[in-house]
């Protein structure tokens, strides 16, 4: 019975030490086992002082209770009966006694500092591993390892190896020891005990130390400090119970399979020795025959050996097992045998191994077997290693590393994973070993196997920085000391970070956060994994910075070979001229140099995204010496992540934008915000111009401004196509938007020369003029390099005289002209006029009279097909307007067209087909005028405009896509077929601009051709947001299209052939 | 596989190999090769040996000439007739474009993607030819082919050449590891079988290339001339290449359902199902020279019609007759393909077809079990059984608008096939044949 006096204290006293359900915990405490062990459970009882050191105090609390149930119900049942193999459980409830002993009744005088240890180290491992807790309660005797305060890490890896041999009766001191041989009794052929039974006593000493191991990690106040102890221990461990495992496996074979000799070598964290807890153990096998016995007899026995080994690790039995033993890394993999001469190994590495083989060879160490064999193994690949990585691919191997380090696959579960995360354990050894890769095979200090001794050589050796290794060796050993806390839980093989609350504030109490235990621990995990990545470019990037720009003693320089390799190994085809450019970038003591030597090390894997590094790099450089020290460019450099990441891509993606950004710096500034990448309206286009030509007092300078306007524009233009997701039709409809605008600016500033010269005021010109758009233009589908297709169209203001109103029209008409092609600073626009009646040959300006009548003359309908383009786009709106309602019902006739009209127009594009593409050029990959291109998809919609404009209101448009859109909608073609169309034409643009913004030319033949050469496929593809390296798909993609567009197209436009 | 490698640089040392062939497939199924001496053996595993890709029928364009062709040490034999010492072997090789990845041209590759493609799905594709070819007198004399003997099918002939022939060819083959199921006389004078063991869709197709050389070589020896030519005599049974296919999901026959309609799975029924749906597409590729179609509209047991039967010799799809208790043997006959075809393309697209089949679950039509040959056009079209393309120029046009095709071959070899068979068509089409002369040439 409780007393109600003392139970409102012992709750109390249980609710402070951290238990969450009080009740149970009370009901607990008046457990007659308990009270039987530890006596009457008041409020001062050192157990509930000793909770404290519980991460679950709950569980702790549980545990002990069922410890002292065992304790109990062990000492009744051999009461009397002593049985020689029982514990001596009077002595363990009395060890138990003696350390937590109720107040006054400490009859022991043990030093109470030992005692507080070895209360910390029950409560500690009671507390918070299930696994373990259960392991102890099912076999007492392990209280002992407990309350002895040797730690369990820092033991001899010899004496490990020892105890564990002495636990299946081998000696230690053989050396080919086979279990039961020590035993008393035993002789070779009968050890009297079976393989299965010293198959449970290995794992029953395996977890035993485990328990040691556990203790000391648990109990230590600074689990970060010791974790590569710890982690040292767990694989001595490990390598222990490999030896003991081959000594069992041997025992089960009649010979004891003397006539093989038989190295493991440890592979991955165990060959590493910086195991965890609970993991697959990386095994390869050695076997040389043993003096005297043939070669196939030993590779057969080994065989037998390594299988049978794997077996005693790792196959169910009367005690759980250990692990699996995983062979995977060895030569061919799973397909390839299980064991191996030297010599075989040799010879594979030799020929065959891939570089990551190589890379797993990194961490090969003997762990068991023949020391001998397991020695002359590690000396003869050593060498062999290293000097691999000179090979072939090792670039390709270590960019394709570098990628998965930065960009990432993302693995189930991403969010919670402590090892494969971003920012995980994982991120932590590849940056070093990608380091160890690229320098190693010049510098033996780094070479070694163990993750933080490789780190700290590469800070010692100058590779890099100090502050920084030590930086990421505490994110790693955090980690890791996270991930051991998650596996000891249950001793499961996870690497999960927990997601019930409770549990995560079990994990933060075990890892010593104490005050807001979960907050604090989510929050450190957050911090530690952007730490490891930004980490990871500090380490990689930073030293690639001269000497001189190194902000501190503690940052490491490469030496310029190193260097070199170290950009080699990432993408830059010329090393030596990407390190001038660095040298210049961030040399001196100028502002600007201060803070590029901040962003450059970043800059530069940004570059090595983009399709040519070189290139941005160049680009970057020319740059910043036009900018010298501008105070804006320098601000948005430092404070916008954002725009620098962009500028970087857009610099190393496309020659196109970065021309235009080394003729307008300025655009540099869009990058920092989306608003500024978004295409302008026509009319924000026109308020400028209009703003420029009042403000102007002279017309060269207006002129100037205004194409000046139209260069920037096309520039926002690209940057968007690259970094935001418009589309390309977007794109042509702001190009066009751009050259309307400036052919109305050149328009006013031609009116205005034309007046001055004859002195007459505004408003008393002779004639009145409008610009009429035809072409890609007209149907607002500009490229980057599209001429501007026009005719003129004048009217005689009234009562003016008609010579003269010609004359004047003809003058404004050239001066346009002029304007916009004359050399100039800023980029001409072409004004191309050949599309105008009876074509070069005819009038360059004609009255609106003269139109009219021309195209009263016209007998052939199919002659207009070029005027659905038609578009006014400039001057008196009017008369644009009064133009297109002449033009309306020629280019939509009221009763279609005839079947005379229908075959000359087929007649004229197949003609086109086969006279019009130029020589050399193979069909199918003609972008305009190839099988399912541009001018496949615009024909067809023109037939349709021809055909039934008249009848369906949408087709009236100069549009391909909203003609294209309008037939669909009006059941002219299904819907199937229009987005075959409409994929092809859009394909077929974005593959023209791509071009231009990747090889920064435009106009010439090769503008129009899907080219065949891999880089320059591969480039574009990155334009399009295809990963790195896909020539073949952007090549595939594209002539599927295209032939699917081609087979619409036949049928809709030639008809069926029947 | 670098295992493999070492086996095959071992062997070459061991048997004084002089020269080593590499062998590759243009996209007409021509078998080119390219011998290099042992010492390049080395670096042609590892880099491969540069050629000129625009000399090779549909390989390349003419102006990205720079091929390479890397061995595939597993399908490394020496060549029998070359002697066993100091000898001359061979491999089939993989084509890469200059950069390194397998180039689309490749129909060796066309094949090994869309088995890819079945491997994603689970499934593995076994074929199992049966080819026929004839044997002539030498010399030939164009205008009037000598058979070697005039027996019949199954006929023991008591001239033993075919006989003898046979053998030789036989024991060549196992000698390369290539296994012989049966052999035997066929129906036309001089007309002979021989089939393949089966083997994965690849080996197959492999091992028909090996096959067709063996032929001719053994041919050469015994002082006869062996054709693969589909119908080389007017009146007589053409050569045809009938081929067994079946699935496996690993150990497990996918055809095979015990208790089901001939033991035939629903995964059978439906890739049967999508053979017969996609038969008219991929018969341009099936039967790809104008000759083919003489043996496909030649009468007797041609399969010129897209339906199936169980056991029915006039269909063009027959399920054989299942042997009770043998799961693994459960397979399909599909019998339009001639011995001309390129082997990796035909089973390339019929296996895509049947793959087409089973995801998108067609529905199999009824058995037709009646002689289909016998049944008029009117009966024909009631039971909605269609016919296989007329002529080569008829096959073209379906399979030019086919996406299972453009798809499955790749946009290159797709465009390539097309313009070179069209080609071809315009070049017969403008023959004046000695059966025109004889018809017309003295009543008009």
């Amino acid at each position: 019975m409780i007393d109600p006096s003392r139970t409102t204290t012992v709750t109390g006293r249980l609710i402070r030490m951290g238990v969450s359900n009080a009740a149970r915990a009370e009901k607990l405490c008046s457990d007659p086992d308990l009270i039987q062990v530890l006596g009457p459970i008041d409020s001062v009882h050192p157990l509930l002082e000793a909770l404290t050191f519980c991460a679950d105090p709950d569980l702790g609390l549980l545990s002990i209770v069922r410890l002292c149930g065992s304790l109990v119900a062990g000492r009744d049942e051999t009461d009397g009966a002593e049985r020689g193999s029982a514990p001596d459980y009077k002595g363990l409830i009395a060890s138990l006694r003696g350390v937590i002993a109720p107040v006054g009744d400490s009859s022991e005088s043990e030093a109470t500092e030992d005692r507080d240890q070895q209360i910390r180290r029950i409560f500690s491992v009671f507390g918070q591993s299930v696994a373990l807790a259960d392991e102890v309660i099912r076999h007492p005797e392990l209280l002992n390892d407990l309350l002895d305060l040797t730690p369990g890490i820092g033991v001899d890896a010899k004496l490990v190896r020892a105890r564990m041999l002495k636990a299946v009766d081998a000696d230690p001191t053989e050396p080919v020891p086979v279990a039961g041989m020590t035993r008393e009794g035993a002789t070779p052929d009968n050890p009297g005990i079976s393989t299965d039974e010293y198959t449970s006593r290995m794992r029953r000493e395996y977890r035993r130390t485990i328990l040691r191991i556990a203790a000391t990690d648990l109990a230590s106040n600074e689990p970060l400090s010791i974790l590569p102890a710890i982690a040292a221990a767990l694989a001595d461990l490990a390598s222990a119970a490999l030896e003991a495992a081959l000594a069992i496996a041997r025992a089960k074979q009649d010979d004891h399979a003397l006539s093989a000799r038989i190295a493991v070598i440890g592979m991955g964290k165990t060959g590493g020795r910086e195991l965890n807890y609970i993991s697959d153990v990386d095994v390869i096998y050695v076997v040389e025959p043993a003096e005297g016995h043939d070669e196939d007899v030993a590779l057969a026995a080994g065989t037998q050996l390594a299988s049978d080994l794997a077996l005693v690790c790792g196959s169910p039995g009367d005690e759980p097992a250990l692990w699996a033993v995983d062979a995977a890394l060895r030569p061919e993999g799973k397909q390839g045998p299980l064991v191996r001469t030297l010599a075989s190994h040799v010879q594979y590495y030799e020929r065959w191994a891939k570089t990551w083989e190589f890379q797993a060879l990194l961490k090969a160490r003997h762990v068991a077997g023949d020391v001998e064999l397991g020695r002359a193994y590690v000396d003869k690949m050593n060498p062999m290693v290293w000097a691999a990585v000179t090979r072939e691919n090792f670039v390709e191997d270590a960019q394709a590393m570098r990628r998965r380090v930065e960009n990432h696959v993302k693995p189930a579960e991403a969010e919670r994973q402590i090892k494969l995360g971003k920012g995980g354990l994982r991120d932590v050894e590849f940056t070093v070993q990608l380091l160890q890769l690229v320098h190693g095979r010049l510098d033996e200090s780094i070479r070694s196997s163990s993750t933080l001794t490789a780190l700290a050589d590469l800070a010692t050796a100058g590779y890099v920085g100090r502050e920084h290794a030590a930086e990421l060796a505490v994110c790693y050993r955090f980690l890791r000391a996270i991930e051991h806390r998650v596996q000891l839980r249950q001793l499961h093989r996870t690497h999960l970070m927990p997601t019930a609350p409770h549990e995560i504030e079990v994990l933060a109490r075990a890892m010593g956060m104490r005050r807001n235990g979960s907050e604090e621990l989510m929050g450190r995990w957050r911090t530690t994994k952007r730490e490891v990545r930004s980490l990871h470019e500090a380490l990689f990037y930073r030293p690639l910075l001269p000497a001189t720009a190194q902000l501190s003693a503690e940052e490491a320089t490469l030496a310029p070979e190193a260097a070199a390799e170290r950009l080699k190994a990432i993408g830059y085809r010329d090393p030596v001229g990407a390190l001038k450019h660095i040298k210049a970038l961030s040399e001196g003591v100028s502002r600007r140099a201060a803070i590029q030597r901040q962003l450059l090390p970043v800059m530069l894997g940004w570059f090595a995204d983009g399709a040519a590094p070189d290139a941005g790099l160049l680009a970057f450089r020319r740059l910043s010496d036009k900018l010298g020290s501008t105070h804006w460019y320098l601000k948005l450099l430092r404070d916008s992540g954002s725009a620098a990441q962009r500028l970087a891509f857009v610099l190393s993606t496309s020659a196109y934008v970065a021309d235009a950004i080394s003729q307008s710096p300025l655009s540099i500034t869009w990058f920092d915000d989306d608003a500024d990448l978004a295409i302008r309206s026509i009319d924000r286009l026109n308020a400028e111009i209009d703003a420029i030509l009042t403000r102007a007092d002279d017309p060269s300078n207006a002129i100037t401004s205004v194409r000046a306007l139209r260069r920037r524009e096309l520039a926002r233009i690209a940057c968007a196509e690259l970094l935001t997701d418009i589309a390309p039709q977007d794109a042509a409809h702001g190009i066009s938007d751009a050259a309307d605008a400036t052919l109305g600016g050149a328009l006013r500033i031609a009116h205005h020369e034309a007046r001055k010269v004859r002195g007459l005021a505004e408003g008393s010109e002779p004639s009145q003029l409008a610009i009429i758009a035809m072409g890609r233009m007209g149907g607002r589908e500009m490229g980057y390099g599209s001429d501007a297709d026009v005719m003129f169209v004048y009217e005689i203001t009234e009562g003016a005289d008609p010579a003269e109103a010609g004359a004047y029209a003809l003058e404004v008409a050239r001066t346009v002209r002029r304007l916009l092609t004359e050399t100039n600073e800023e980029p001409p626009l072409a004004v191309d006029a050949d599309l105008r009646p009876e074509g070069r040959n005819g009038p360059l300006v004609r009255s609106f009279e003269s139109y009219a009548e021309y195209y009263g003359r016209w007998s052939e309908a199919w002659e207009s097909q070029a005027l659905l383009r038609a578009r006014p786009v400039a001057g008196s709106e009017e008369l644009g307007q009064r133009f297109v309602e002449l033009i309306n019902p020629l280019r939509y006739p009221a009763d279609s067209i005839d079947a005379n009209t229908l075959r000359t127009i087929r007649k004229v594009k197949a003609r086109v087909e086969s006279e019009r593409l130029p020589r050399g050029v193979t069909p199918t990959r003609h972008l305009k005028l190839g099988r399912g291109a541009i001018s496949d998809v615009e024909w067809l919609v023109q037939l349709f405009q021809l055909q039934h404009g008249a009848r369906v209101e949408g087709l009236q448009t100069t549009e391909t896509l909203a003609g294209l859109e309008a037939a669909r909608a009006a059941g002219l073609m299904t819907d199937r077929d229009a987005e075959t169309l409409r994929a092809a034409w859009v394909f077929a643009s974005s593959l023209r601009d791509a071009l231009v913004l990747w090889t920064g030319r435009i106009g010439g033949a090769a503008a129009d051709v899907l080219p065949s050469d891999r880089t320059m496929l591969s480039g574009i593809g990155r334009v399009l947001k295809y990963p790195v390296g896909e020539a073949s798909a952007v090549e595939e993609d594209y002539l599927r299209t295209a032939r699917r567009a081609r087979n619409v197209m036949e049928t809709l436009f030639y008809g069926d052939p029947e | 596989m670098d295992r493999q490698q070492e086996f095959v640089l071992r062997t070459v040392e061991e048997r004084d190999v002089r020269f080593v062939r590499l062998w590759f497939t243009d996209v007409l199924g021509m078998l080119k090769s390219v011998a290099i001496a042992p010492a390049e053996l080395e670096s042609a595993f590892e880099e491969g040996i540069g050629f000129d890709g625009s000399a090779i029928e549909g390989l390349t364009r003419v102006y990205e000439a720079d091929m390479i062709a890397r061995p595939d040490p597993t399908t490394f034999s020496l060549l029998p007739w070359r002697g066993e010492t100091q000898g001359t072997a061979r491999m089939f090789c993989e084509i890469l474009t200059p950069d390194g990845v397998p180039s689309l041209a490749d129909s060796r590759n066309v094949l090994k993607r869309a088995m890819d493609k079945a491997s994603e799905k689970g499934f593995t594709f076994y074929t199992h030819p049966e080819v026929e070819f004839y044997l002539f007198e030498q010399p030939v004399d164009e205008g009037r082919l000598v058979p070697i003997d005039h027996g019949g099918y199954f006929d023991h002939v008591a001239r033993p050449a075919g006989h003898d022939f046979r053998r030789q060819v036989i024991t060549m083959l196992e000698s390369m590891g290539i296994s012989v199921e049966f052999s035997h006389h066929e129906a036309g004078p001089g007309q002979n079988e021989i089939d393949l063991r089966y083997a994965d869709a690849l080996n197959t197709a492999d091992n028909l290339m090996t096959f067709r050389t063996v032929v001719k070589e053994v041919a050469l020896e015994q002082g006869v001339f062996a054709s693969f030519m589909p119908k080389p005599l007017a009146d007589q049974p053409g050569s045809g290449m009938h081929t067994h296919f079946s699935l496996f999901e690993g150990d497990r026959n996918a055809f095979y359902e015990p208790g089901a309609q001939y033991e035939l799975s629903k995964t059978g029924r439906q890739f049967i199902a999508g053979l017969l749906h996609h038969a008219a597409e991929i018969t341009a590729v099936t039967n790809q020279y104008v000759n083919s179609y003489k043996r496909l509209w030649g009468g007797a047991e041609a399969p010129s019609y897209v339906c199936w039967g169980h056991n029915n010799r006039s269909a063009l799809v027959r399920v054989p007759m299942y042997k009770p208790g043998k799961s693994n043997s459960s397979r399909i006959e599909y019998r339009a393909i001639d011995t001309a075809a390129n082997p990796y393309l035909a089973y390339a697209l019929t296996l895509a077809a049947g793959l087409k089949g089973i995801e998108e679950g067609y529905d199999l039509p009824e058995a037709t079990e009646d002689d289909v040959w016998s049944l008029t056009d009117a009966e024909r079209r009631a039971l909605g059984i269609k016919p296989l393309p007329q002529n080569l120029d008829s096959a073209l046009n379906i399979m030019e608008s086919s996406e299972l095709v453009a798809e499955t071959l790749g946009e290159h070899v797709f465009e390539y096939f097309l313009k070179n068979k069209r080609a071809e068509w315009d070049e017969y089409r403008s023959q004046v044949t000695p059966y025109e002369i004889k018809r017309l040439l003295q009543v008009l």
